[in-house]
C-alpha cells in the first residue's frame, strides 16, 4: 500500500461508507424518479484501493465488464468509472428501460444511453455527497460506454492520467427492485495533484467531527 | 498463465528466451512492443504507456515512454544474446476505447502512442513485421518466444495470430 492509501484510517473509512450512503440514497431517489418505480440502492463496501488491485477487485485482468466513464472536474480533477458485471448487464437494461437485452455485446442505444444514465446517476450522487460532507466542488463531464476487459478499461484510464500507479475510492452498490439485486461499483481516480487535497479533505473532517 | 509466462505491466520493459512467454493483459490506450531474433530465440517485450518523455519533470521509468522504452529494450534484448541488426517488431494496442473521451489534441492517445512507437522503431532501424492496432477494442498480447508468435486476445473474439 502507498502512503495514501495508509492514511485512511478506520475512521476515514466510516466517513467514505457515511458518503457511501448519502450517495446511494440520493441515487436511488433520481433511479427511482426515471424508472417510475420504486429502486432501493445500498452500500455493500467501500474501499481505498491501489489501482493495480482493481482488476482483482472485479474479478480479474481479463474480466468482462461494461464500464462507464466521466472525466471529473473541480476541486478534485480525475476519473470516475462505474463497473457493472457484463453477464447481468441486460437485466440492467430491463430494469432501467423496461426492455430486457439478450447480448451484452450489441446492446442497443436505448441499452446504452441506460448503462451510461445509470454510471452518470451514481457518480452524480456519489460526487454530491462527497460536497455535503467534504466541501469539495466536483461535477462530472459526458459518459462514454466501453464494453471489454476491466483491464484495457484501467489501462486507458491511467493512460490519461498520465499515472502508472495510484490510489482510487471504491463504492460498491446494490440495486433492489422487489426481489432483484444488481451490483454497480463506483471508481474515483484522482489526479496526483487532486489525491492530497482529497485526503486532506477527509483529514480535516474527521478532526472536526471529533467524536462524532 | 503458466510457469513459463512472465506478465509485462504497465511501462515496464522485459527480456526473455525460449520456451517463455511474455504476456501484457488488457491494452486500451497503451502499445505493446515486442522484438525477436529468430535465430537465437530471444527477444523482448514493452509496454508502452504515453508517445513521448520531452517537458517531463521526470522521464522514469524509461519504460514509460515511446521514445525511451524501445532503445533500452533493443539494449536488453542485445545483452541478452540477440543480434541487434536481425531485430523484428510487431505492435499491439493503441485503442481508443472511450469515444466520448476528451481530446486536447488533434489525435487520440492510443494512435499518437502507435505513432511514436513507429517514429522511434525506424529510427532504431528495426522493422515492423506484424500489428494491429488502433479501433476501439481492448487486447491481450501474448509473446511466445519460441518461434516469435503474437497470440492476440479480444473479447468475445477467436484469438488472432500475428
Amino acid at each position: 500500500m502507498g502512503q495514501e492509501a495508509e492514511l485512511f484510517n478506520d475512521f476515514q473509512l466510516d466517513a467514505l461508507k457515511e458518503i457511501g450512503n448519502i450517495g446511494a440514497g440520493n441515487a436511488a431517489t433520481a433511479l427511482s424518479q426515471m424508472v417510475g418505480r420504486r429502486v432501493d440502492m445500498s452500500v455493500t463496501q467501500v474501499q481505498v484501493l491501489k489501482t493495480d488491485r482493481i482488476a482483482a477487485f472485479l474479478g480479474g485482468m481479463e474480466q468482462n465488464v461494461a464500464a462507464v466513464h466521466m472525466p471529473v472536474y473541480g476541486e478534485i480533477c480525475g476519473v470516475a468509472l462505474v463497473f457493472f458485471p457484463l453477464e447481468r448487464v441486460g437485466e440492467l437494461c430491463g430494469m432501467l428501460v423496461g426492455k430486457r437485452e439478450d447480448d451484452p455485446f450489441r446492446l442497443s442505444e436505448m441499452g446504452q444511453s441506460a448503462i451510461k444514465e445509470m454510471g452518470s446517476i451514481l457518480t452524480g450522487a456519489y460526487l454530491s455527497a462527497l460536497f455535503r460532507l467534504m466541501n469539495l466542488q466536483m461535477i462530472h463531464g459526458v459518459p462514454g460506454l466501453a464494453i471489454d476487459m476491466a483491464q484495457a478499461v484501467l489501462d486507458t484510464v491511467l493512460v490519461e492520467l498520465e499515472q502508472k500507479e495510484e490510489v482510487a475510492i471504491v463504492i460498491e452498490t446494490q440495486f433492489l427492485e422487489n426481489d432483484k439485486k444488481l451490483t454497480g461499483s463506483f471508481f474515483l481516480l484522482p489526479e496526483t495533484g487532486s489525491l492530497r487535497k482529497l485526503f486532506n479533505a477527509f483529514s480535516k473532517t474527521i478532526g472536526l467531527s471529533g467524536n462524532g | 498463465m503458466d510457469d513459463d509466462s512472465q506478465v509485462v505491466g504497465i511501462a515496464e520493459i522485459t527480456v526473455a528466451q525460449s520456451p517463455q512467454r511474455l504476456m501484457a493483459y488488457g491494452l486500451g490506450s497503451c502499445v505493446g512492443v515486442t522484438l525477436y531474433d529468430v535465430k537465437t530465440k530471444t527477444g523482448g517485450m514493452a509496454h508502452v504507456m504515453l508517445p513521448s518523455s520531452r517537458l517531463r519533470p521526470l522521464a522514469t521509468p524509461l519504460g514509460k515512454y515511446a521514445d525511451t522504452a524501445l532503445g533500452v529494450l533493443a539494449a536488453e534484448v542485445e545483452k541478452a544474446g540477440g543480434r541487434r541488426e536481425k531485430l523484428e517488431a510487431k505492435i499491439v494496442g493503441g485503442a481508443n476505447m472511450f469515444e466520448g473521451l476528451p481530446q486536447n489534441v488533434a489525435a487520440p492517445i492510443g494512435l499518437r502512442n502507435v505513432a511514436a512507437v513507429r517514429q522511434k522503431l525506424g529510427e532504431l532501424g528495426i522493422p515492423i513485421v506484424g500489428e494491429q492496432v488502433g479501433g476501439n477494442r481492448g487486447r491481450t498480447m501474448i509473446f511466445n518466444l519460441e518461434d516469435g508468435r503474437v497470440e492476440i486476445r479480444m473479447l468475445n473474439q477467436p484469438a488472432q495470430y500475428l
